[in-house]
């Protein structure tokens, strides 16, 4: 199993989202403080389990659509609204992995870490796609190299991260050479669309 | 032998809108049939027919020997009070995080932002919370919130004042102040129909001093009300209410849940409930 799995482009998490993402089968709420810092947490209010991926953010702090609750940057419950004069217990966390960018893509990884995500160097973020199918990459036409799966699609050379997720379900991240021009991604992104149905059996 | 889940009522129609087809629906899992026959209203279940009764608006069916007789609402029979069959909303949810929520004002700014709630004025109160012994219900009362837009008939934000009344595992009445009417209490019902225990259909009803609003207008307010708990509801893990401490962590403004889930567990209640793994 490898430490760090990729969950999303940086560009679609901007400050002060959060959205729900799995690693190996664990929920999880992703979200982006103010100053741009990244939490991937449990995806549960240890409140009421109410799913804090359907939260929001203000400022350094993620807030349970429930009731309000608010945690900082630890985990650590700071703020009840119905208590607003109450410090909240320290019993009051959620479990919070590890979650870091590396080169426009987020990742994440549910214990400890040691290695660091791999460095994807002459390519752009393009898009995320989710596959109601599992994806074979070599099968694809795509071959392994530094932590990606290396090809082209729509005629340009790509990098493919891919997410595996429950049901049978997947999520590729995927990321064009540098050079590419807008035309150039156009077609990229026409030819994740082709691969997508494909994987899924469905006819173009 | 007495079973505390089967020997319950359940809501299972409204009568106002039971047609000559009849309803077909479920209770605890069973496939259950509301239907006319000679004039009058008859459940049956598995070629049975169950005990059932007309009362507050909709039908009611016991899938066992009922315990005991169907609760009072002494305001339902008050001159002067409209009554509102609000109708249906289905949540994919246990029955009883359902009256959970019911029973919780907290979660108002929040979820019924600017209607039942708004920030800044989060802050809940004291409030009192009892088991009454002497008709094993439970009632919370004194409690008092700040709403921008407390009823249909509210101009404006005032300091509500409640009562909650648990009188049945599925069942949660609210007593809430009357703004027309000072002095009288706005009665307001989640009647709620376990399917299963992971899916229950929610029958608000409300016995209300409004003779103002449309009745259009007052279900509306109430069907508003109660989508945006749904979207609530849908989202919690575990998807069953927990009755023992430790997978929850509650707060002072929580002692109606705390109350009710202990009033549960001590009923042997535990259809739709999670015990903590054997």
């Amino acid at each position: 199993m490898p430490d760090w799995t990729p969950v999303a482009l940086l560009r679609d998490l901007p400050p002060l989202v959060v959205m729900p993402v799995t690693v190996d089968g664990v929920d999880l709420a992703l979200w982006r403080s103010a100053s741009g810092r990244i939490a991937a947490w449990a995806d549960r209010c240890p409140h009421r389990g109410m799913r804090l991926s359907h939260g929001f953010v203000r400022g350094e702090a993620l807030s349970c659509i429930y009731h309000g609750w608010s945690y900082a940057q630890s985990g650590q419950c700071q703020r009840i609204p119905a208590h607003p004069d109450l410090e909240p217990p320290e019993a009051i966390r959620v479990p919070v992995h590890h979650a870091t960018e590396a080169g426009g893509v987020i990742w994440v990884a549910l214990d400890t870490v040691t290695t660091a995500p791999p460095a994807l160097a002459g390519v752009q973020p393009l898009r995320s796609v989710t596959l109601d199918a599992r994806f074979d990459p070599a099968s694809a036409g795509l071959t392994e190299s530094g932590g990606a799966w290396r090809g082209t699609l729509g005629g340009v050379a790509v990098a493919v991260l891919v997410q595996p997720l429950p049901d049978n379900r997947c999520a590729l991240h995927v990321l064009a050479e540098s050079k590419a021009s807008p035309t150039d991604l156009v077609a990229a992104s026409r030819g994740i669309e082709t691969l997508r149905r494909q994987a899924e059996g469905v006819s173009a | 032998m007495t079973d505390p889940i089967r020997d319950e009522w359940y809501p299972v129609a409204l009568v106002s809108q039971l047609g000559p087809e009849g309803r077909d629906t479920r209770l605890l899992g069973e496939p259950v049939r509301v239907a006319w026959q000679d004039g009058a209203i008859i459940v049956t279940s598995g070629g049975h027919t169950l005990p059932s009764q007309q009362r507050y608006g909709h039908v009611w069916a016991c899938p066992g020997t009922p315990a005991r007789p169907l609760f009072d609402i002494p305001e339902a029979d008050q001159p002067g009070r409209r009554l509102v069959d609000v109708g249906l909303v289905r949540v994919k949810c246990s029955p009883l995080r359902a009256v959970e929520n019911f029973l919780d004002i907290a979660h108002f700014p929040f979820v019924h932002t600017d209607i039942l709630g708004a920030e800044p004025h989060t802050e809940v109160g004291k409030y009192d919370v009892a088991i009454r012994e002497e008709v094993d219900e439970v009632w919370a009362t004194k409690v008092h919130f700040y709403q921008p837009q407390a009823a249909k008939s509210a101009a404006g934000g005032i300091t509500t004042e409640y009562m909650y009344r648990v009188p049945a595992p599925t069942v949660s009445i609210l007593y809430k102040t009357c703004p027309p009417r000072p002095g009288e209490w706005d009665v307001i019902t989640l009647f709620v129909q376990p399917l299963d225990e992971e899916l229950c259909e929610v029958w608000p009803w409300m016995a209300l001093f409004d003779d103002d609003t449309p009745m259009t207008d007052l279900i509306h307010f109430q069907q508003t009300i109660f989508l945006q708990d749904r979207s609530i509801l849908e989202n919690q893990l575990p998807h069953r209410l927990p009755l023992d401490p430790g997978m929850e962590i509650p707060t002072r403004a929580d002692l109606t849940s705390i109350a009710y889930r202990r009033w549960l567990k001590r009923r042997g209640y535990t259809y739709g409930a999670q015990l903590v793994a054997a």
